[in-house]
């Protein structure tokens, strides 16, 4: 459901969500410490609210087995314009983040998940865009939302689709994604998700300049989108994961009618249950070159 | 006839007006430097940010490269302000570069600002000693009671309910410019008068505001002081009560002034007195552009004309009344038809049919509103056209020539009226013709010359 223009304010008045990765799994093995990088981020977020008195910052933890409301800005405003003071946002937001975490620690090991070291991003996507959503459905007036993933983890090849789902929803409902990638290796997920849906990438170099980045790239309101030098997306990853074992692959085989995905010839397709023909005798002849162009 | 137009911006003219020392003064205060920054063009906070935790000197060259072709000249839209208001300092380096850097006291507190957040402005009273606060929706009837309060005072000083107790030197003030008074005769408004009652109320509050700070020097009040409690002022919390103790002798003085506004409500408790500011105070530093303050709207045109305005108030009626004809009244509704006579009344009193149709649109009740066009069609289109029957004469002061003793003397008149642009009619069967009058003069030599 498209906002019609007319609904938003003027400008700049933005509604900032943000995914802070709190995966243990990758903050325990990362250079810079997670107390450094709070301190950036919680600066940033700041600064957002110090732009303007209209301006949003909704706060989403993505642990490692589940996701959390952490901060809403909106949600403190009992004061009027006096909404999202730092003595508040400080406090609020650690305060949850640290039951966050905890409740986060427990969840695991409750239920191991095994092999993999990623974050639940699908779901703090999926809960942002639903805020965002409620926001373009309440009220007369509302910010312009956008979405910035600070996402350290690798990709979690099992949540390809969900993930995917949440992307093109995103594009659809024209939020970009934002992405501060600040792992060792560049994320597909992201990467796909900023180039869809007209967001911005970055792979930040200097971890102790954060904040400068966050501010320089991803402080631009969508309004000064349009008249600045932004980071351009070079070599996006456009890889698919297959549906069956999850793994990133170059090629495979593609169901003619659900379009789902497989690294390997099945009988019968799992997603929608066409019945396929017979097993092809060479994968190169036979199978679709999986390439995924964007729309 | 001069026209008189109302400017009214935002607060941020005025004070980039104030002298450089003067601004500097006030970037002492951490609460006018976030009041400048939201001010900003979206482009030009952006900068402040960026620049926010570099020290030195960035040249102008590299700053125009983060901007994309298209949208250079909102860059130096964004840079010509800031050096205006001197966030940035411009500077040329050895090279013969420009150069801008942040203004180190607004940089300093900013910095200040993002780290340890923002802090109240003053801390409100604690609830034991301020019972019975007003709720919010009390607060803001209260405010808009007061603020139309004193326009009826001021455009009627007769007719008002309850007289407020801005001196009447104040308010004359005010009047001034909006009242004419000649001898003997009640006062009437003037044309920038009845331009200041079809503004929005944020439009008129600044207005009002800007009077109020221009006389402050009469007064015996510092112009950049009273800037810096009001913008301080718009950061108190809406609905708090606050300890009018903590305020400076000056600072009370301006603050009954302000009560009068409807912008704080003073109330009293059996030692203490302490003020509540209304949103009209926490709106000030909020750049009027914004649409965000926009209050529900209250009339419903027809396309027969006729015009029904949900509204108690004796201020909207008397608005109406400037345009339309008022035909009769309910307790709760206005019932009037635009008709060619009241509009001709209207534009008598130099309101423009624009102002008019933007009046309609701005205050369209929020059953219309959601229809585009939230006026019909008709009815706009029928204001403007009876606004441009009144211009199909233009009156050009003229002289009239005739019994020219041959046709090439006439030819040549024509001619030399034509160079210098002031030809305005020509009749060569009868040899007459018609100059603008102030070129009455020239023609006379070149007529004299040609016997």
């Amino acid at each position: 459901m498209a906002s019609a223009p007319s609904k938003l304010y003027a400008d700049d008045v933005s509604l900032l969500v943000v995914l802070l990765d709190t995966n243990p799994f990758f903050w325990s093995t990362s250079a810079l410490p997670f107390s450094k990088f709070l301190s950036h981020v919680l600066a940033f977020l700041n600064s957002i609210l110090v732009l303007n008195q209209l301006n949003e910052v909704v706060v989403i933890g993505t642990g490692y087995a589940s996701c959390k409301y952490l901060y809403n800005s909106s949600s403190y405003s009992n004061h009027g314009l006096e909404d999202g003071r730092m003595p508040a946002l400080c406090t609020r937001l650690l305060k949850n983040l640290e039951e966050f975490v905890i409740g986060d620690e427990q969840s695991i090991k409750e239920d191991p998940k095994g092999g993999t070291m990623s974050s639940l991003l699908s779901g703090s996507l999926s809960m942002a865009l639903c805020y965002i959503q409620k926001v373009f459905r309440s009220g007369s007036l509302h910010p312009q939302p956008r979405i910035l993933c600070l996402q350290g983890s690798p990709d979690g090849p099992e949540q390809y689709v969900a993930i995917m789902n949440a992307i093109f929803s995103a594009q659809r409902s024209m939020v970009p994604i934002d992405s501060c990638y600040i792992g060792s290796h560049n994320s597909a997920f992201l990467q796909q998700a900023s180039y869809i849906t007209g967001g911005v990438y970055l792979k930040p170099q200097q971890m102790d300049g954060l904040f400068q980045y966050l501010s320089t790239v991803f402080g631009t309101d969508l309004h000064s989108r349009t008249f600045l030098q932004l980071p351009k997306s070079v070599g996006v990853d456009f890889r698919a994961s297959c549906f069956c074992h999850k793994k990133t692959i170059d090629m495979g085989y593609v169901c003619s009618v659900c379009l789902s995905i497989f690294c390997k010839h099945h009988k019968k397709c799992s997603t929608c249950g066409s019945v396929f023909g017979e097993t092809p005798v060479e994968l190169d002849s036979v199978s679709k070159l999986k390439r995924k162009t964007p729309e | 006839m001069p026209q008189v137009k109302i400017i009214a911006k935002n607060f941020m003219d005025m004070v980039a007006s104030l002298p450089a020392m003067k601004l500097d003064q006030l970037y002492e205060n951490a609460f006018i430097c976030e009041a400048i920054l939201r001010s900003l063009p979206p482009l030009a906070k952006k900068f402040v940010l960026q620049m926010l935790y570099i020290d030195g000197p960035v040249s102008a060259k590299s700053m125009e490269e983060w901007v994309l072709p298209d949208g250079v000249s909102k860059y130096k839209v964004a840079v010509d302000r800031l050096i205006q208001l001197r966030v940035f300092i411009e500077t040329a380096d050895r090279k013969r570069e420009t150069t801008y850097r942040l203004n180190p006291t607004f940089q300093a507190n900013l910095q200040k600002l993002l780290i340890h957040g923002e802090v109240l402005a003053r801390e409100p009273m604690p609830s034991n000693i301020t019972v019975r606060l007003p709720s919010l929706e009390d607060l803001e009837a209260y405010a808009l009671d007061q603020w139309e309060c004193f326009l009826l005072q001021l455009i009627n000083s007769g007719q008002a309910e309850k007289p407020s107790n801005i001196s009447s030197s104040v308010m004359k003030v005010f009047q001034k410019g909006l009242l004419s008074q000649r001898d003997k005769e009640a006062p009437r408004l003037t044309e920038s008068g009845f331009q200041f009652l079809l503004m929005e109320t944020n439009a008129q509050l600044w207005y009002i505001i800007r009077e109020y700070i221009s006389n402050a020097e009469e007064r015996g009040v510092d112009p950049a002081d009273l800037i810096s409690f009001l913008l301080e002022l718009s950061f108190h919390v809406t609905g708090e009560a606050y300890d009018i103790d903590t305020l400076s002798d000056e600072q009370r003085y301006a603050i009954k002034d302000l009560a009068d506004l409807g912008l704080v409500k003073l109330q009293q408790g059996r030692k203490e007195s302490w003020f509540i500011p209304t949103k009209l105070a926490t709106n000030l530093s909020m750049s009027l552009a914004d649409s965000s303050s926009r209050k529900l709207g209250f009339v419903v045109v027809e396309t027969n004309f006729r015009m029904y305005a949900y509204s108690t108030s004796k201020l909207h009626c008397e608005i109406l009344r400037l345009f339309s004809r008022i035909e009769y009244q309910l307790p709760n509704l206005i019932v009037g038809a635009i008709t060619k006579e009241s509009l001709y009344n209207a534009f008598k009193n130099g309101i423009t049919a624009e102002q008019i149709v933007t009046f309609l649109q701005q205050n369209a009740h929020p059953r219309v509103a959601e229809r585009i066009p939230s006026v019909p069609e008709n009815v706009t289109d029928q204001i403007r056209l009876w606004e441009s029957d009144l211009n199909r004469v233009d009156i050009t002061p003229a002289h009239f020539y005739d019994e020219f003793p041959s046709r090439e003397v006439f030819e040549a008149a024509c001619d030399y009226a034509r160079e210098w642009n002031g030809l305005l009619w020509e009749d060569s069967k009868n040899l007459r013709l018609v100059v603008k009058a102030d070129i009455h003069t020239h023609m006379r030599e070149h007529l004299r010359r040609q016997k």
